[in-house]
């Protein structure tokens, strides 16, 4: 992982906070992705990792705070922020009445990507997600799992130097997330880019981030690789679902929880 | 469960219909900050504002109705394509328009209005729960026809009480089944159909062909729209046909005649008044009419019936029958940003009934206007004077419908904000697209009007003085909604959810587009050519306020 100081740095968050209204989503957040990182973003429902996702990519406007991609600030370079990021949403918010494929010639044409890299990306991606038979359907028609797929698709069409995903795994099938997971650890290794990645799924987040940060109430509760977070936690070999529980005091009351399901 | 625990679970899910049509937090639009119960009033309130809305000119279609039977003593001197009818002929005559203009306005506002209720998912979304069949099928038909509940009841008053205003109280009683099963009929006609070009045009794969398919259908989708237009062409013609028809005493024509909906209850009012002479009916006549009312009334109850069954299974049905999936390889075409939305909007209007009106109804007028011109062949001035009012028709409606492809924006309005897409183009994209509406509007009455109107130039330089106007009003009332959507959320101006929005705005809009025009009729004494220019020097001064005002001065962030 490469660091050649903040101005270049693919992601900065300094001191964010996002407020709806009386609930305040995102508390005074900090964090860095270093180029050549994927870093994973955990936390609880509502803990605030999607608040924070659409902050960076300009849908939610923070209420104090600053974030800069690729030196660039968010508030006030807005544009070229945007052609730096690749994008998946929580949820699969695509223009319906569109085909994959029209969604896609939009995504390139605002993007500006030429015909050829576009075509070629398209049908790469087609091939391996299994998508070309659905490419002229209505997106409106489509499965969950298929959206995602195009959702992704519309993310890597521009090879952005920052991916920004907001759980992209959702959905998906299991060869889909064996692609996912080999083409993000792939993504990174040129050592420029950087990937931001929100998940619940623990086992997924050990297996592909380089560090994780650990959000709980819109506060950034701990930070760092898998060994920084148990050794923070003083639990010297467990799993990164056991760290992320105790370090947000989760598995408080678990057992009597699950013991009350059962009686239930 | 009772009627009265599906009545409250419809209240409910009417809400989610209401915010979904409005928020489309299904498609990613962020929280809002004053909570979401505050959201849910303003969704409710704007729905009851567009109803309101709806509702209003479906009283004006009443009023106006009861003002022609006023009037009908004096309309029934005038010979109709050479045939004099009498008063009660007239008044049957209008009250079948009524009726028709009843049906196809209720037709169509289902029509707009169903994509939104399919898309809320409210029915799934309740189905799971430990409801029982019937009150889920309750339910779904209470949601229904709470879509429609206002303007149905302003259809189910308004017209009997102004017929009976006019006519007397008999005659307004009588009008009273008629009515109804307008209402049944077109909310019956707006499932069936709307559900059916839902599939066909919604489910429609990409590609060229059926992109044509897919437009071809969209026009007959319009067409109800064109009643009002249909209506008072045809009216002399069917007045005439009416007066022929029942005059000629018994015929299997006659029969057909008062079998026909809504003929057979356009009837009843003048024969409750004047009796079975008042429109030349024998016994056989009469009987014809009350077997033929009877049996629609029959036609009616099933098809509350049905209604009330069918709307949760077309509610669930998925939106594209399963078939054969087809690859096809195709490259990518980008194009340029503000192309791109072009494109992208007419590709999202080919498959979206509401939006494909917008786009269909300003040509289709024109159209209409243009053939009329055609075909009732005035000399060369009348028919030079009939086509620049159908290009002043168009250039209005789409300044007028404008505004509401902003909607579009919601569809993904998200996902849309997080790409590189500067307002610039945004606003050039959706501009383009309304002065492209005008072009092909204006270029059909050309086409059309070149065969009969002997001065094309004055003609094209009349929509070329006109076009810089149309590009002004729409870049304003765009950049009017920008500002609104940046301050307070995206405002939807679609029919149904916010109709005020696109009214609001329309209005500037409306007045940019419209000094033009009068800047012309005003120099109707000067020479054309020197009132054409001075028409395109207004227009042009026009576009050069608006542009930098939505587009943004140089250095200046635009609106």
């Amino acid at each position: 992982m490469g660091d050649d100081g903040a101005g270049g740095l693919p992601l900065v968050i300094d001191d964010l906070s996002v407020v709806y209204g009386e609930r305040r989503a995102v508390d005074h957040l900090s964090l860095t992705v270093h180029r050549g990182e994927i870093y994973g973003l955990l936390g609880s429902n509502g803990a605030g990792k999607s608040s924070t996702i659409k902050s960076i990519v300009g849908l939610v406007p923070p209420s104090t705070g600053r974030i800069r991609v690729f030196g660039l600030d968010v508030a006030t370079d807005a544009l070229r922020v945007k052609q730096r990021i690749g994008y998946v949403p929580e949820a699969s918010m695509l223009y319906e009445a569109l085909t994959p494929r029209e969604f896609l010639e939009f995504v390139a044409s605002v993007r500006g990507i030429p015909r050829l890299d576009a075509s070629a990306r398209t049908n790469a991606f087609g091939a391996a997600f299994r998508l070309e038979s659905e490419l002229d359907e209505p997106i409106a028609s489509l499965s969950m799992g298929t959206r995602q797929k195009v959702l992704i698709l519309g993310a890597f069409l521009h090879q952005p130097p920052l991916l920004v995903l907001d759980e992209p795994l959702h959905s998906l099938d299991p060869r889909s997330v064996r692609i996912m997971k080999d083409l993000l650890a792939r993504y990174v290794t040129d050592g420029d880019r950087g990937v931001l990645f929100s998940t619940h799924t623990m086992e997924i987040a050990q297996q592909l981030c380089h560090r994780v940060g650990i959000l709980d109430h819109g506060v950034l509760r701990a930070e760092g690789s898998l060994s920084d977070l148990r050794e923070r936690a003083a639990r010297g070999d467990a799993s990164l679902e056991e760290v992320f529980l105790s370090l947000t005091r989760e598995d408080e009351g678990l057992d009597a929880a699950v013991r009350a399901l059962e009686g239930a | 469960m009772s009627w009265r625990e599906a009545r409250r679970i419809s209240d409910v899910a009417f809400t989610e219909v209401c915010l979904q049509a409005i928020y489309a937090f299904r498609q990613g639009a962020a929280p809002l900050a004053g909570g979401l119960a505050g959201a849910a009033r303003s969704a409710r309130r704007r729905v009851v504002q567009s109803k309101i809305l709806i509702a209003v000119v479906l009283g004006l279609v009443a009023a106006g109705g009861a003002g022609i039977l006023a009037d009908a003593p004096h309309i029934a001197q005038r010979a109709f394509f050479g045939v004099v009818v009498t008063v009660p002929v007239l008044q049957a005559g209008v009250l079948t328009g009524l009726l028709s203009l009843d049906v196809a306005f209720l037709w169509w506002t289902g029509l707009q209005v169903l994509p939104t209720f399919l898309a809320s998912g409210v029915l799934a979304t309740i189905e799971p729960l430990p409801i029982d069949d019937r009150t889920l099928g309750r339910v779904a038909g209470l949601l229904y026809l709470r879509l429609f509940d206002l303007p149905a009841i302003v259809v189910l008053v308004a017209t009997p009480l102004f017929v009976g205003l006019v006519l007397g109280p008999t005659a307004g009683i009588v009008t009273i089944p008629g009515v109804v099963c307008a209402v049944v009929f077109a909310l019956a006609l707006a499932l069936v159909t709307g559900r059916a070009f839902v599939r066909r045009v919604q489910g429609s794969r990409g590609g060229g062909g059926r992109t044509v398919v897919r437009w071809t259908y969209l026009v007959l989708w319009v067409l109800p729209a064109f009643a009002m237009f249909g209506f008072s062409v045809a009216a002399p013609g069917f007045l005439a046909l009416l007066g022929r028809t029942l005059a000629a005493g018994p015929s299997v024509g006659r029969d057909v005649l008062l079998a026909m909906y809504p003929f057979t209850f356009a009837a009843l009012a003048p024969l409750s008044t004047g009796g079975t002479a008042s429109l030349t009916l024998d016994a056989s006549g009469v009987a014809i009419l009350f077997a033929a009312a009877a049996a629609y009334l029959l036609v009616a109850e099933w098809s509350v019936g049905w209604l009330m069954r069918s709307v949760r299974r077309v509610g669930l049905a998925p939106p594209v029958a399963p078939r054969e999936m087809e690859v096809s390889v195709r490259d990518l075409v980008p194009h340029g940003p503000a192309r791109a939305v072009l494109t992208k909007d007419l590709q999202i209007a080919s498959r979206t009934p509401g939006y494909a009106f917008l786009v269909l109804f300003p040509v289709l007028d024109a159209l209409a206007i243009g053939l009329f011109t055609f075909v009732t062949g005035p000399g060369s001035n009348g028919a030079l004077a009939l086509a620049l009012a159908a290009v002043t028709t168009a250039a209005l409606l789409a300044t007028f419908f404008g505004p509401a492809f902003f909607a579009i924006e919601v569809n993904a309005y998200a996902y849309g904000r997080t790409l590189p897409l500067a307002d610039r183009s945004l606003i050039l994209g959706k501009v383009a697209l309304v002065a492209a509406v005008y072009g092909v509007a204006a270029g059909l009455v050309l086409g059309i009007t070149v065969l009969r109107v002997f001065q094309p130039a004055v003609f094209l330089a009349f929509i070329a003085a006109e076009f810089p106007a149309v590009v002004a009003a729409s870049l304003l009332e765009l950049a009017l909604l920008f500002r609104r959507a940046r301050k307070k959320g995206t405002p939807l101006v679609s029919l149904y959810a916010g109709a005020w929005y696109a009214i609001a705005v329309a209005i500037p809009g409306l007045i940019l587009a419209g000094i033009p025009l009068i800047a012309f009729h005003l120099l109707a004494a000067a020479p054309v050519f020197s009132a054409l220019l001075i028409m395109g020097l207004v227009a042009l001064i026009e576009l050069a306020l608006a542009a930098p005002l939505a587009l943004g001065l140089p250095g200046r962030r635009p609106a």
